[in-house]
């Protein structure tokens, strides 16, 4: 990464406090993230990793204490969740929702033709559209079956995973937040989540995975690792920290021994 | 719906909207007569609810003069959550687009078998009515 300081970042944290029903969780952190870089934030349960994903899309459920937070230049906590997600921040959902009766694929093309409408080019119509999706589909090796499926309803854990991904490479964020997208995935889901995320890296956008497991970081190789312990990074580094990690435990990095 | 033949055979697929304050309520008559041998029935009542202060019901009646009928009745109700739409503005829709989608979704069923210009104020009327049902 030897340009990066001739560059502006996707995403600059600083000092970020944050709380969730009155409980603080995120006690000051700080993270920049360059284009074309891939972030991975790892650490044990409870350590923040879901609410920092949280705050940064602006879920009603958190609230920002102190800190700020500037996307490709603009202050992201005065945007409105609709306006961060049209600006070019997705989330890759940990536990994705079920929208029964809404087709994967009129869902998409809603939201895809408001992010374009937003960036000032022109609507898809259902023609264009429809070869857009074959194309990302293929290109992920996903069955088309799943465009026709009403959005995650019945879908498996693997399903619904990937599904985050084909939503991620037709939408084309800046910055694409993927909550745990190995969670509840056998090690051939986990595999081909891994590819698929490989193969959507791009010089002009970044990616930051969280994940508690070094398993899908072996198959990433993210540019970057930070362990996050309650609600601070202790320590960054680059993908040998994730696999020094596997070895010691977090009980490494919090002081406390490992079970 | 009134059976009166031999072999004769009926669907009722009822949805109900409820929004605000408002109250849905289905009450359908499903009667057999003697003569309907083997009639058969299907009833379904799906009830879909927008926000916390509304409500749906559902009364069924049936009436069978004949032992061989089958006549069933299923009742399902669901309410958009806050997930839901949350899920829709992160993929930068507007909560009124959010809304739209699942409605429509959820009245899909009955959409499709209406013809095409039907479809088309149905939908329509649906997005006026519902305007500003959630915010």
């Amino acid at each position: 990464m030897e340009s990066r300081q001739t560059r502006y970042p996707i995403l600059e944290i600083r000092q970020l406090h944050a709380e969730v029903e009155g409980k603080t969780i995120l006690h000051g952190i700080n993270l920049t993230v360059y284009p074309g870089e891939v972030h991975a934030i790892m650490g044990p349960n409870g350590s923040g990793k879901s609410t920092l994903a949280g705050v940064l899309v602006g879920h009603p459920a958190y609230r920002v204490l102190k800190g700020e937070v500037i996307f490709c230049g603009r202050n992201l906590l005065e945007l409105k969740p609709e306006e961060r997600a049209r600006e070019g921040l997705f989330l890759a959902f940990q536990y994705p929702v079920e929208l029964p009766g809404v087709s994967t694929m009129s869902f998409l093309r809603a939201a895809l033709n408001q992010i374009r409408h937003h960036r000032g080019l022109d609507e898809l119509d259902p023609t264009e559209f429809i070869s857009l999706l074959r194309e990302k589909a293929a290109k992920l090796d996903l069955d088309e079956n799943i465009l026709k499926r009403s959005v995650n309803e019945g879908f498996s854990g693997g399903e619904r995973k990937r599904n985050e991904i084909l939503q991620m490479a037709v939408l084309e964020p800046k910055l694409a937040i993927l909550d745990e997208p190995d969670s509840g995935l056998d090690i051939d889901a986990l595999k081909l989540v891994a590819s698929n995320l490989a193969s959507l890296r791009r010089p002009d956008s970044a990616q930051l995975i969280i994940t508690h497991y070094q398993r899908l970081l072996s198959y990433i190789e993210p540019d970057y690792v930070h362990v996050l312990v309650d609600g601070r990074i202790v320590i960054s580094g680059d993908k040998s920290l994730a696999h020094e990690l596997e070895q010691k435990g977090y009980g490494w990095v919090t002081g406390t021994p490992s079970i | 719906m009134i059976h009166l033949g031999e072999n004769t055979r009926s669907t009722i697929i009822s949805k109900g909207i409820s929004a605000g304050f408002a109250h849905n309520t289905y009450r359908g008559l499903v009667r057999i007569g003697p003569n309907a041998e083997g009639a058969r029935n299907y009833t379904r009542c799906d009830s879909l609810l927008i926000g916390d202060k509304c409500g749906a019901h559902t009364f069924p009646v049936i009436e069978s003069a004949n032992e061989t009928a089958i006549i069933e009745h299923e009742a399902t109700t669901s309410k958009i959550s806050d997930d839901q739409i949350f899920y829709c503005l992160q993929r930068g829709l507007s909560v009124q687009d959010a809304v739209n989608l699942i409605v429509n979704g959820f009245c899909k069923e009955i959409i499709q078998e209406l013809p095409l210009e039907f479809a088309v104020e149905a939908k329509k009327l649906l997005e006026v009515s519902l305007e500003g049902s959630v915010g």
